[in-house]
């Protein structure tokens, strides 16, 4: 049973479901858009970019690697990187003008903040596999 | 009354994205979603009430 399952033939996925999927990644939504799911692309592209705004919006801040960051401390860094990368060109574009890094730990809001930044980004993963498995065929 | 907000907030907007990407029919997972926002709200509250008498300070 488990040999059966292990030598399963997988389907190739196409060159446009990898297309998909990064545009997905870059722009929250655009990966369904593309593909004529109006919808998806609204509520999955509409609660992303919600999230994202309103987590920089009530003081979360992003994270990065700053050049106070050695050893262990950059190596912490790297999972909430990871998680906020995951929203795409929202994220490089914040990096670029140098928008949301500025922790507001004053604020009452500050960890709801960066809770709906961290999730916006994984929240994005999900749906650029999504938007790939629709690509590939593999999902209606 | 802030705190709640913000909490029923987030959990609607991921329960969105988990209806839409789960499998199945649109009214199982219309279900779905609203299922993974009642559980988020039903965990936050009893969590809550739970370190509401644990002596943390």
């Amino acid at each position: 049973m488990v040999a059966k399952e292990i030598t399963r033939p997988v389907a190739k996925a196409p060159g446009n479901a990898w297309l998909m999927g990064v545009a997905a990644w870059a722009i929250p939504g655009l990966g369904h858009l593309l593909q004529g799911k109006w919808v998806r692309a609204l509520i999955l592209g509409g609660s992303v970019w919600a999230m994202f705004l309103i987590g920089l919006a009530i003081g979360g801040h992003l994270f990065r690697i700053g050049p106070n960051d050695q050893g262990v401390s950059a190596m912490l860094q790297l999972l909430p990187i990871s998680a906020n990368f995951g929203a795409g060109l929202l994220y490089i574009g914040c990096w670029l003008t140098n928008t949301g890094f500025v922790e507001q730990a004053q604020r009452v809001t500050y960890e709801y903040g960066n809770t709906f930044l961290l999730c916006a980004g994984l929240l994005n993963y999900l749906a650029m596999l999504d938007a790939f498995d629709i690509a590939a065929g593999r999902k209606p | 009354m802030r705190h709640v907000m913000w909490m029923a907030l987030f959990a609607s907007l991921t329960a969105f994205v988990f209806g839409v990407v789960a499998k199945g029919t649109d009214r199982q997972r219309v279900i779905y979603g609203l299922k993974v926002f009642a559980e988020f709200l039903v965990i936050a509250f009893v969590l809550g009430w739970i370190l509401y008498f644990l002596p943390l300070r």
